[in-house]
């Protein structure tokens, strides 16, 4: 094997992980919301369909905050 | 409809700009193998359950078979998945690791030759060139089937996406975007299960109505089923599908291994493997039940269904609104797309790391080496989208692939069991066995007629690993290089010594000048032993349900 070249920061790596799907999911679970008929929806198939919004969007915004932070960290570091 | 394109669109777009946005860090080759070994084990946990799931094994075939076959299908989610997880997890995961390579294939070579090491990476970048053609191939069908797209376009625009981050970012932006695609698929597809459930009057109602009123055989509903069943009998389920192909699987697929070795650490890898048999469970709910209770929604709506990996695309086209169909479609997607991109990371890395730098182009500098990772990408890619054409038909695709499967994971799984549990087992034995073992599974299937698949592995596994014993007796013994680090008997060892120089520490003992690093313990809640005991209880619990 070859002696490998000095790469990447692997803290930095994982904050640009976090970041990139936090914003993925945050900016489709919004606009699928966004463009859906939820008013033509059966009541049952709305209630879930909101649940699974919410989860996307709520999982979105956590990676996209802790993303964010330990982005800002790692590139002070 | 339009509210579905957009949703499908901007999917397409964002896992495109991130993909570009995150190949900015790669600067190396251990980068763009080995995601620069930084990956935490909730990463490793999404991503090796998402490269499991794809068009061939999951939503579209394995919805299809449970529709056709019932509950059956649910024995690779709910018994061999989540053992053949927590088993590499725990056990075989570790000598990849500390053997430091980047491939299986790297491991055989080490500790049996390159000879072996050679057959085996070029029958693994055959069976990965197959499946990234065939899942092209499934993708576009599909789009053309549902939402009525030429299928050309579609499937370039997937390779275009799906090469971009790959090609670009290499095994961190696969591992990225398969926990994106992780995420929609568990928590945007769940919903189905309730909707169903809720139309049918629960799993009771489904009973009632297909048992009762259908007369269908109590057999639907059983996981493991008699010997008699004539899909999956249950003692072959056993033997060849869970003990080989599955373990095998598991343990010897290098998109399965790679994402473990990308691991920030050792601890990581192994947690995220047995970890991942929590979503695997959990898939059984996302496309086996809801296809169990599809015969009464197609029955009540009078809806005709001609080819049974046709109908989950068929119940959600009939039964979700626009946006929600929109976000399943996306789902689906992130299935064949994350199967995809882990098999053209690997492809690559084979190519690169076994062929290139050990036999073509020697002591290179390492940015060589990650340009051919690229260039190796591409052509992987292209070399795909060629054949296309010629993998027309499902049925061939599907015959293919199992049989170039039960040539090669019957034969590894006896190899590499002797190679970690019998120091003895050597180059030649191996060697011999791993030919012996291939050509026998393809008798069996292509002169005998013997047409299960688990059986055909059972018994390649079976003579791979006689023949390997009475080779490996005949000729000389490996030497200790061969051995080091690489066998049950040595890891042992290695923990036996550490476990009585920490505790001669603890007594007062100074061992050696340099003090040695303090190892830390998980929580008891990440302790990965009680999460394994949990989930395999989980899996006891469900067989006992569902029989």
């Amino acid at each position: 094997m070859t002696e490998e070249k000095k790469g990447a920061d692997p803290k930095l790596v994982v904050a640009v992980q976090m970041l990139s799907i936090g914003i993925i999911l945050l900016i489709l679970g919004l606009v699928v919301l966004f463009v859906s008929p939820l008013r033509s929806m059966d009541h049952f198939v709305r209630l879930t369909f909101l649940i699974s919004e919410a989860s996307i969007i709520i999982v979105g915004l956590a990676f996209a905050i802790g993303g964010g932070i330990r982005y800002k960290r790692a590139k002070r570091a | 409809m339009n509210s579905d394109f957009i949703i499908i669109g901007l999917y397409l777009v964002l896992m495109f700009v991130a993909g570009l946005f995150f190949s900015r860090n790669i600067k190396s080759t251990a980068d763009y193998f080995l995601a620069a070994r930084s990956a935490p084990w909730f990463w490793i946990m999404g991503a090796i359950w998402a490269t499991n799931i794809g068009f061939l094994h999951g939503y579209l075939a394995h919805g299809g078979a449970a529709y056709e076959w019932g509950l059956i299908q649910a024995n690779f989610e709910w018994f061999q998945g989540p053992f053949g997880y927590i088993l590499s997890g725990l056990f075989f995961i570790a000598f990849y690791w500390r053997a430091g390579v980047y491939t299986v294939p790297q491991f055989l070579e080490r500790r049996y030759g390159s000879a072996l090491s050679l057959i085996y990476n070029l029958a693994w970048i055959v069976i990965f060139v197959v499946t990234i053609a065939a899942e092209f191939y499934l993708g576009g069908i599909f789009l053309k089937n549902l939402l009525h797209i030429p299928f050309w376009p579609t499937v370039l625009v997937l390779a275009a996406v799906v090469g971009t981050y790959t090609l670009l970012g290499g095994l961190g932006a696969a591992i990225m975007m398969e926990f994106v695609q992780f995420i929609i698929m568990m928590l945007g597809t769940m919903p189905l299960l309730f909707i169903l459930l809720h139309m049918v009057g629960g799993f009771a109602g489904i009973k009632d109505v297909l048992i009762g009123q259908w007369g269908v055989s109590p057999q639907y509903f059983t996981v493991l089923p008699d010997i008699h069943h004539p899909y999956g009998p249950g003692p072959w389920i056993i033997l060849g599908q869970c003990l080989v192909i599955t373990l095998g699987w598991c343990a010897g697929h290098q998109s399965m291994v790679q994402r473990n070795l990308g691991a920030r650490s050792l601890y990581d890898a192994k947690f995220g493997y047995v970890a991942a048999a929590i979503p695997k469970t959990l898939g059984a709910f996302l496309y086996i039940v809801p296809m169990i209770a599809a015969p009464i929604i197609f029955a009540s709506n009078g809806i005709f269904v001609e080819r049974a990996d046709a109908s989950y695309g068929k119940l959600i086209m009939n039964l979700l609104p626009s946006g929600m169909l929109g976000l399943f479609i996306a789902g689906l997607l992130s299935a064949g797309l994350s199967s995809i991109s882990s098999v053209l990371n690997s492809t690559s890395t084979m190519m690169v790391k076994d062929i290139y730098e050990r036999y073509l182009v020697k002591g290179r500098g390492d940015h060589h080496y990650f340009i051919a990772g690229r260039v190796a990408t591409f052509a992987v890619i292209a070399l795909s989208l060629l054949i296309v054409p010629i993998v027309l038909k499902v049925y061939l695709i599907m015959w293919l692939e199992q049989t170039l499967l039960a040539m090669v994971l019957g034969p590894f799984m006896g190899i590499l069991m002797l190679a970690i549990f019998w120091r003895r087992a050597n180059a030649a034995g191996s060697l011999v066995g791993f030919i012996t073992g291939a050509v026998f599974a393809v008798l069996l299937q292509q002169v005998f007629g013997v047409n299960i698949f688990f059986e055909i592995s059972w018994w390649s596994f079976v003579v791979t690993s006689i023949v390997t014993v009475a080779v490996t007796l005949l000729t000389a013994k490996p030497r200790p290089e061969q051995l080091d680090g690489l066998t049950w008997e040595s890891d042992f060892r290695a923990k036996l010594g550490q476990i009585l120089e920490e505790r001669a520490v603890k007594n007062g003992a100074k061992i050696g000048e340099v003090p040695k690093p303090v190892v830390r313990r998980p929580p008891w809640y990440l302790n990965i032993k009680y999460w394994a005991t949990a989930i395999l209880l989980v899996q006891v619990a469900l067989l006992l349900f569902f029989g």
